[in-house]
């Protein structure tokens, strides 16, 4: 339950078809999933399962076809785009695989953006940067560019920046596929510790099935199909 | 923050574009200096001088030297309906020794202060007396200064400036307002053998609730061999005035699709280059109004600057010579030139901006779609 009592995340019935010309694709298909207040969940499948599918319906960046999504209470199913936006930017933190920080701010700087981007608290929020900084063994490295920091660091600044907003869900694409595997399991590690010591609900969707033990619970999706959704 | 960190943080990249937004506008307002001063000098003594309307003999074709005006002609002018005043204006080119040197210079004699003198003197007075004149207050380093007598040759007769005016040249020489009575003797002068001349124009000031446009057309309406102008036209439709303007014209349109060019393309790279990073910030929930906004800013500081530079370029220029013809800062220009390219340079992002309303955030996500 979320911090009102709420599951983190209740998808029912959820789908998602691709209209591509006369066809449709259906990249999630009736897929009910419940996320629990505090609970790391491994989203397992392969290229093109619709995990990433999943991950973004659940996190408000796309809108499902059928079906319900609850986030911490809220029913966004149908949001407009701009309430989506929002959302995302209020209640969701995010941390991908490939684009993860504006190349030409500092990283206490990639912190203070979800600042910037929202209400701009001024003050509170840069106390909030140079504390999750330093939380996540960062405080000497706030004034670098991502280019000055390891692989390891700039996944870290990535948290950071997806804890900034005090999310109720927190949505992570791949976060290990970039490192190796030492560096993998150490970044696990840190999700873990810093989602159960917020008391924050994530989704973690990874293709590895090594990482899955930091879980709570690891699902698997193939073809489009939760495995334990209930039959249509 | 986001905008100034970048281009904080990219500081070669931005440069340039100011630098050549800068370079953009130097020329533009150089240019534009160069054109009006080359008008100004070919054309300042009827633009800057005080009857309303001027009357041309048609055959002269707006050229002041080349209309000459009949008694008859003069007669039917100043029998209109309309003509408050009527004097008589003379004009010639001739040679002029000043400050050591013969110079051409064209001599202009009015026969009423108010239809046909300078409008303003920026230094001493108007002539009082016959052999006294008013020069441009420009031509004072050829020998046209205040005091100075400048000496018709051959003939040898004597002009004393007494005043300055300011933007009275006329075919780009040296010019000296004269009384009429002067520029006969000038004339004369110079050529002993002629017979008294006769006036070039005729000076025209409209009577209490005529306009100057109905006086024009009173008098156009007389008799064909006369040509009626207002003083602006007179100035604007003299030969060769139009061709300058167009030629001008031509280049200032390039201008107008080189400048957005330029901006526009700069800022549709920097877009392309940043796609990720907007992406990104779609995805973590930037608003589309927000980065648009952010990239407006963007595109007015960048501009703004190189207005600045540009103009800051124009400056110390604009005080300059280029040949005979002198420029001058002109500050409506710099606004108006300012506020266009401002315009322009926003108008010109507007592509960028329609690149950044078309951000999926999706695409933040690997796959970031279809069956990912």
């Amino acid at each position: 339950m979320t911090k009102d009592g709420a599951p983190a995340l209740r998808m029912d019935s959820v789908r998602k078809v691709y209209p591509t010309g006369d066809e449709e694709v259906v990249a999630l298909d009736h897929a009910t999933l419940t996320i629990d207040h505090e609970e790391i969940v491994a989203l397992v499948g392969p290229s093109g399962s619709g995990k990433t599918t999943l991950c973004s319906i659940a996190g408000g960046i796309l809108s499902p076809t059928a079906g319900t999504v609850v986030v911490a209470g809220a029913d966004i199913t149908g949001y407009s785009a701009r309430r989506l936006t929002d959302f995302r930017r209020e209640h969701v933190g995010f941390v991908f695989q490939t684009v993860n920080l504006v190349p030409f701010l500092t990283a206490r700087e990639n912190l203070l953006v979800v600042d910037e981007i929202g209400r701009r608290t001024g003050a509170p929020a840069r106390k909030r940067a140079d504390q999750l900084l330093e939380e996540l063994g960062l405080a000497g490295r706030g004034r670098h560019l991502p280019a000055t920091l390891s692989g390891g660091q700039r996944q870290r600044v990535a948290i950071g920046r997806a804890l900034m907003n005090d999310p109720d869900l927190v949505l992570f694409d791949e976060p290990t596929s970039a490192l190796d595997t030492q560096l993998g399991e150490q970044v696990m590690e840190l999700i873990r510790d810093e989602m159960n010591s917020r008391g924050i609900a994530a989704v973690v969707v990874t293709h590895d099935e090594r990482m899955t033990h930091y879980a709570d619970r690891t699902v698997h999706i193939t073809d489009g199909v939760l495995e334990g959704s209930p039959p249509r | 923050m986001i905008v100034w960190k970048e281009m904080a943080r990219a500081k070669v990249r931005f440069g340039l574009l100011i630098g050549a937004i800068a370079l953009l506008v130097f020329l533009i307002l150089f240019q534009q200096a160069l054109r009006d001063g080359l008008i100004t000098s070919f054309t300042g003594a009827i633009e800057h001088q005080t009857a309303p309307v001027l009357v041309y003999s048609t055959d002269g074709r707006r050229n002041l030297q080349s209309s000459s005006i009949t008694p008859e002609l003069a007669a039917q002018v100043r029998a209109v309906d309309g003509a408050a005043a009527v004097g008589r204006i003379g004009q010639s080119t001739l040679s002029v020794r000043a400050g050591g040197s013969i110079t051409a210079a064209a001599v202009i004699g009015y026969e009423r202060r108010d239809l046909g003198a300078p409008q303003d003197l920026v230094a001493g007075r108007y002539p009082a007396a016959e052999g006294e004149g008013v020069a441009n207050e420009t031509d004072a380093s050829e020998g046209f200064g205040l005091g100075k007598v400048v000496r018709i040759a051959p003939g040898g007769y004597p002009i004393r400036i007494v005043g300055q005016s300011r933007d009275t040249n006329l075919q780009a020489s040296p010019t000296v307002f004269v009384r009429y009575g002067s520029w006969e003797q000038a004339v004369l002068a110079a050529n002993p053998d002629a017979r008294k001349p006769l006036p070039n124009a005729l000076g025209l000031r409209p009577a209490a609730g005529v306009s100057p446009d109905e006086l024009v057309a009173r008098v156009n309406r007389l008799n064909p061999e006369l040509e009626a102008l207002t003083r602006h036209d007179a100035a604007t439709k003299a030969p060769g005035v139009a061709q300058v303007s167009r030629s001008f014209l031509v280049i200032f349109l390039l201008y107008g699709l080189v400048v957005p060019l330029v901006i526009g393309l700069f800022f549709l790279i920097v877009t392309l280059q940043k796609a990720r990073t907007l992406t990104l910030l779609r995805a973590i929930g930037a608003r589309s109004r927000t980065l648009v906004w952010a990239l407006i800013v963007q595109v007015l500081v960048v501009v703004g600057l190189g207005i600045a530079i540009g103009t800051l370029l124009y400056l110390p220029v604009s005080f300059l010579r280029v040949g005979s013809i002198p420029l001058q800062f002109d500050t409506t220009a710099v606004v108006g030139w300012g506020l266009g390219i401002l315009a322009l340079g926003v108008a010109s992002s507007w592509f960028s901006a329609r690149r950044v309303l078309r951000i999926e955030p999706a695409e933040a996500l690997s796959g970031g779609g279809l069956g990912a």
